[in-house]
């Protein structure tokens, strides 16, 4: 076969929807992919690893391989006979098999969460009580003279966030690294700190304060204390001036804010300081979300079910309620008695007493590759990575909507998490919802 | 070789002139025919009123800024749920209605095409998304043009024929239906905070007006033989009396005329049809609005109708929406868009008793019953900012009876009750100028033939109503009349019955309609050569990666034309 | 008072979603008539008979209804939604929702209670003798309305935002309080005897917050105003002194936190601005 080398492609790896890859390939082997970030590279370059390749079910105790159509028979036994199923992932899949995963999830009746759930749904709690003043990451190219890294360490987990985006980038507005000013804020100097204009060194779990505080002097109001999470108050001040000053200031979040104390209460006290902050100049605030598709995720579910995430179905209609009916929670109350994993490891990520649950149910995991959720499932669906072997729409972290491309076939039989949720969608309507064994 | 005989109703077809008449509708294939054999399926409508399929030209139901109200507001949801049933979805409605639930409520009210008028280019993929999934109803979708950077340049460069090259690239690109435009310059200009009022202020950094962008774009509308006018919300909607600037953006165009229809539609005019120096202050200014739509006939305008209840306002005029959100208090969501454009989300109540509420509430019915032609204009509530659509069969109580507008207005604020005019206007609509407004006027200006109409060779979107026009006075049985629109007796999609008894029995999947002008070889090749060049550095996209492939629409209608380019 | 009984024929995995259990709903019903009610256990639904043991006798009238349940009832959801009179007693642990959007009655628990209890309460009283769980009191996820009536005690330690955008009302924690006791509160009393992990009243706009023990510090948003020798809980006084702040002043808030001298040495530093 030829070496062929496709333009303009989309990386599936994190949310920055860098889309100008260039990857070369030989039948399915891919040679090179350039102008992506190391991590895109071997996302490429690495698909064959650790590859499922057979369906398999689960027989005497171990993981056979078996034929396509008997796993998706197991698959939907499993889902029907279920009384409070889970179907959990699909922040690494394309939007046409999460609008398939939401229809399995009504016709069986269960919840359908995703990722969100253990990253930035905190973030869209904290948007349902404060809203959220946002746009397009082009926008912060072109015009922000302030950017500001909040909790999070781009250089290591979205490689090229600035050089398209913000202090590296080159906008209409700003031309060089000279037109901006960088602040970071966190527990200790990482090295995206070591980039900045000014790092504010925060103790930890003191976001909450620190932004409250900061919201304080913006109103003009004082602060008593001499001291906030650590931070002297005339270097609260400072930063506030520099927020208010600024013609365009831009705040980028990430885990940090939404993952500790205080969890949505401290994206709502970032989201709140932002929309103050429009009261005296332009402010945005864009959070950084993680897995390529897990703003897709939450789309899609809005679009279809009102809700982005903890999406319960099994009353026949959809309700919303996290700490009820998010997958974590659920589990960890042992009330889920069956669950489809699409795209995820649960398994490796989730707290102890959620996986210990997860481990006494069936599980049907769709996946590309070995994971100790495969590992622990009774049906295992491989299938085709999107963006390498699979097309599909995914949402950068601020909503744009892209379109991933196929660029090599997936390995021979395995098929694409669209394919393989259509498949249990007619069998379970073949099969009923009564179906026992 | 479906044939449908919907037999002996009172069939009112305003496209064909015909009031109230007693006749059958024969259908076969989807489409409505002169006859059908003696096997068709019949439909027995006797006592009945039949109307084309209802054809809303500006509703806001699908895209970005409609999904991140969903998102920010679940609130909104959780008192409106809808089960799924054996031929329907579940989902969730009220304001900001899921997907599935919009496509059913519609069909439920005997709607059959719905627009949604305002989407950003760089999102509209998104926008395709979710029309795809919305059931039963035909769409289309508006992309936003007014700040666009390529097109500011070309403006102020005079370059129109360019101008037009890349009007018909972006409609192509995006699948777009028509050319619309949203607080020309101010979103620019909120960029840096800031907003435009004025026809003649200029955009920051562009060095553009308004009145040229406005003016540019209709000329480029009329070259491109598009099927719709310019589709335009002005400047200055969060100002307390903007009545003027739509008066002058209406004018400016005056000279501008196009063939098939007007040159310019002024969308909600409610919501820029105030008067006055300060909110204590505003009056109506649709009195003066509605004489010059009576008297130029280069212009239509819609209604933009008040409910009295919570709602959301989403609009892609971002700076309007921070500067009433000072007032609401409570949510406001921003997403500006990379060298286009902007949305904005507030959370809102309207209430009988707030002067400012119940001024705005009086403007469009005013609207409504001075423009004394009603094929200029158009019912709507631009959903969801004056109320959600499910609110039509209520605003058409309101046009065909004045006692049931004199309900409402016993109850409103005093003294706007006294400075509207509304009071003292008898005019009631009758069912057949009902009809013009919600389906023959709209499916006309929107260009689409095949629509709003009972003719041979029309699509087959019917809706019947359980009014009997001769046993019922409208003005009287207001509560009969506002019961039947909400619950179509039968709503008929591409000759099969969807709705039965205002319940859905059948769910199928309606085309997205979008417009493909072709224009000479040359000029597109300047055209993409430009944007070839300054592409990556507008966008964070690739330009290979922006088009939308026809194949991504489920079901894709394209309507082409001949550009004068 | 005629009780009914409610026990449960054996331990609940599945959520089961019972807003029939409520003396609203089995006033003036047959027992038959009320095991026959169909009620979700995960997504089937199933008669109350088959999860519950029911036995007694039935009040013909609202405020003659006593509904007893004797077991655990901790995956039981919306026990007594939307009720508006007579009581409910759980010898047992409480689901989540237990009396949202109550109007009045009373429920009494002696176990623990879920999250969410009695959100968007109108009226009524409830008193839980273990813990409850998050957003006591609270509003719907979004909203902007908490309870804007009634009373809830609870005898042992809550979660995190007790009394969320509270309108009016009364919340007495006993035991401790985890973050955000009264975030967003806009007008009504929290009484806290024990301690509270912080972040009290973030965002408040009016109400009156008081906290016997420790207060987890104040929030910069906060003012300090005074020393108080008394704090009023309606008629009682609860002697102090107490330190008493205003805010939260990010929301122009008019709202007061009290937090007793002895408890809260970490804000002695506070006196230096009396001299002011």
């Amino acid at each position: 076969m030829p070496r062929t080398t496709l333009q303009n492609v989309l990386c599936t790896f994190c949310a920055s929807g860098c889309d100008n890859l260039e990857i070369t390939y030989d039948g399915r082997i891919v040679d090179s992919a350039r102008n992506g970030c190391a991590i895109s590279v071997s996302r490429f370059t690495t698909a064959d690893e650790s590859r499922i390749l057979k369906p398999l079910v689960r027989r005497e105790g171990k993981l056979r391989p078996t034929t396509f159509t008997r796993a998706i028979d197991r698959a939907a036994r499993i889902l029907i006979n279920a009384k409070y199923p889970l179907l959990y992932g699909w922040s690494q899949t394309s939007c046409e098999a999460i609008s398939k995963g939401i229809e399995l999830a009504e016709l069986v009746g269960g919840i359908v969460d995703n990722t969100t759930t253990s990253c930035h749904g905190p973030t869209i709690l904290g948007v349902q009580d404060a809203g959220e003043a946002t746009c397009t990451l082009g926008e912060v190219r072109h015009s922000a003279d302030l950017v500001i890294y909040w909790a999070c360490n781009p250089v290591h987990s979205h490689p090229r966030h600035m050089n398209r985006y913000t202090i590296f980038s080159e906008g209409r507005f700003r031309k060089t690294r000279k037109d901006r000013k960088l602040i970071v804020v966190d527990v200790r100097k990482t090295d995206t700190a070591k980039l900045a204009d000014r790092f504010i060194q925060i103790q930890p779990n003191g976001d909450y304060e620190l932004l409250t505080a900061l919201r304080t002097a913006i109103n003009g109001e004082e602060i008593e204390q001499d001291f906030v999470a650590g931070v002297p108050v005339e270097t609260i001040e400072e930063i506030a001036d520099m927020m208010m000053e600024c013609e365009f200031g831009a705040l980028f979040f990430g885990l940090g804010l939404t993952m500790t104390m205080g969890k949505h209460r401290n994206t709502e006290a970032a989201l709140t300081l932002v929309r103050d902050l429009n009261y005296v100049t332009k402010f945005v605030v864009v959070p950084m979300r993680g897995w390529f598709n897990v703003t897709g995720a939450n789309e899609v579910s809005t679009w279809q079910t009102g809700y982005p995430y903890a999406v319960d179905l099994t009353q026949g209609y959809p309700r919303f309620n996290p700490g009820d009916t998010s997958a974590i929670d659920a589990l960890a109350r042992g009330e889920v008695d069956a669950a489809l994993v699409v795209a995820s490891d649960p398994v490796s990520h989730f707290p102890r007493a959620a996986v210990k649950n997860l481990l006494e149910i069936p599980i049907v995991t769709v996946e590309p590759k070995r994971t100790p959720t495969s590992d622990a499932s009774e049906v295992v669906m491989p299938s085709a990575i999107i963006g390498v072997e699979a097309a599909g729409t995914i949402y950068r972290i601020d909503g744009v909507a892209l379109e991933a491309k196929k660029v090599i076939e997936p390995p021979l039989g395995v098929r694409t998490d669209e394919e393989i949720l259509d498949a249990i969608i007619k069998r379970v309507k073949k099969m009923g919802r009564d179906a026992d064994g | 070789m479906a044939e449908l005989l919907i037999r002996n109703g009172y069939v009112f077809d305003p496209l064909n002139g015909i009031e109230g008449e007693r006749m059958d509708i024969s259908i076969r294939d989807g489409k409505i025919v002169e006859k059908v054999s003696r096997k068709a399926r019949v439909l027995d409508v006797s006592g009945m009123t039949v109307m084309p399929g209802g054809v809303d030209i500006h509703s806001h139901i699908a895209g970005s800024k409609a999904n991140c109200a969903r998102m920010m507001r679940p609130e909104d949801h959780w008192r409106d749920p809808e089960p799924k049933t054996k031929y329907t979805r579940s989902g969730v409605g009220h304001t900001i209605p899921s997907v599935f639930t919009t496509g059913y409520r519609y069909a439920r009210m005997g709607y059959t095409t719905v627009f949604e008028p305002a989407t950003p280019p760089l999102k509209t993929r998104h926008t395709h998304e979710e029309l795809n999934d919305i059931p039963i109803i035909d769409k289309g979708c508006f992309p936003l043009l007014g700040n666009n950077w390529f097109v500011m340049e070309y403006v102020k460069q005079g370059r129109i024929d360019e101008l037009a090259a890349y009007v018909a690239w972006m409609l192509e690109a995006t699948k777009g239906y028509a050319i619309k435009i949203v607080n020309p310059g101010g979103i620019e200009a909120w960029r840096w905070g800031r907003n435009l009022r004025h026809l003649d202020d200029k955009v920051p950094n562009f060095d553009v007006t308004p009145r040229e962008i406005v003016r540019a774009l209709c000329q480029v509308n009329k070259i491109l033989n598009l099927p719709h006018a310019v589709h335009i919300h002005p400047n200055g909607l969060s100002e307390p009396g903007n009545y003027q600037t739509t008066l002058d953006t209406m004018d400016c165009v005056h000279d501008i005329q196009r063939e098939s229809g007007p040159t310019m539609h002024v969308t909600h005019a409610q919501f820029t049809g105030r008067k006055g120096w300060s909110w204590a202050d505003v009056r109506s200014g649709a009195p003066e609005i509605a004489d010059y739509v009576n008297t130029h006939d280069h212009v239509s305008i819609d209604m933009g109708q008040l409910v009295f209840t919570n709602v959301t306002w989403m609009t892609a005029d971002g700076p309007a929406m921070f500067a009433l959100f000072k007032f609401s208090k409570t949510k406001w969501f921003n997403a500006d868009v990379e060298s286009e454009t902007g949305a904005g989300v507030v959370s809102a109540t309207y209430k009988k008793s707030n002067y400012v509420n119940a001024i705005q509430w009086g403007i469009a019915l005013e609207l409504a019953l001075l423009v004394k032609d009603p094929w200029k204009i158009y019912l709507t509530t631009d959903h969801p900012n004056g109320g959600p659509f499910t609110a039509y069969p209520r605003v058409i109580s309101w046009l065909v009876s004045r006692e049931a507008r004199q309900r409402v207005i016993d109850k409103i604020n005093k003294t706007a009750r006294r400075r509207l005019d509304l009071p003292g206007i008898d005019r009631e609509y009758s069912l057949h100028e009902i009809a013009t407004i919600t389906r023959a006027a709209t499916a006309k200006s929107l260009g689409l033939g095949c629509k709003g109409q009972l003719g041979a060779g029309a699509d087959a979107d019917i809706a019947i109503y359980s009014i009997e026009p001769r046993k019922i006075d409208p003005a009287k049985d207001y509560k009969a009349v506002r019961k039947a629109f909400a619950s179509a007796a039968f709503t008929v999609k591409d000759g099969r019955i969807v709705v039965k008894n205002g319940e859905v029995v059948r769910s199928v999947q309606g085309r997205t309609f979008w417009t493909k002008p072709e224009v000479s070889e040359g000029i597109m090749k300047t055209v993409t050569s430009d944007l070839e060049r300054k592409f990556d550095d507008y966008y964070t996209v690739r330009m290979a990666n922006y088009p939308i492939e026809e194949r991504y629409l489920t079901s894709s209608q394209a309507i082409t034309t001949r550009g004068d380019v | 008072m005629t009780d009914l009984v409610f026990t449960p024929t054996r331990q609940f995995r599945i959520p089961v979603t019972a807003e029939c259990i409520s003396p609203d709903f089995v006033a003036g019903k047959s027992l038959r008539e009320i095991e026959l009610t169909q009620v979700w256990e995960g997504n089937r639904r199933i008669k109350l008979g088959s999860l519950f043991k029911v036995q007694g006798e039935i009040g013909r009238t609202l405020d003659d209804c006593t509904v007893k349940i004797t077991g655990n009832v901790s995956a039981v959801r919306r026990i007594g939604f939307e009720m508006t009179g007579g009581s409910i007693q759980i010898d047992g642990d409480a689901g989540m929702y237990l009396g949202e959007r109550m109007q009045g009655g009373s429920i009494t628990v002696t176990g623990n209670a879920g999250s969410w209890l009695a959100t968007q309460m109108r009226n009524g009283q409830i008193e839980v003798q273990g813990d409850a769980g998050d957003a006591i009191g609270g509003s719907a996820r979004g909203g902007t309305k908490g309870m804007r009536g009634g009373t809830i005690t609870i005898h042992g330690n809550c979660g995190t935002e007790t009394g969320a955008w509270m309108q009016s009302g009364t919340i007495r924690i006993k035991g401790n309080c985890d973050l955000y006791a009264g975030i967003h509160m806009k007008n009504g009393t929290i009484m806290i005897e024990r301690n509270c992990a912080g972040r009290v009243g973030a965002q408040m706009t009016g109400g009156k917050i008081i906290v016997l023990g420790n207060v987890g510090g104040v929030l910069p948003s906060f003012q300090f105003e005074e020393i108080r020798a008394k704090a009023k809980v309606g008629d009682e006084k609860i002697p102090g002194p107490f330190y008493f702040f205003s805010g939260d002043v990010n929301e122009e808030g008019k709202g007061q936190v009290l937090a007793r001298v002895t408890d809260n040495s970490d804000l002695k530093w506070n006196e230096r601005l009396i001299e002011r």
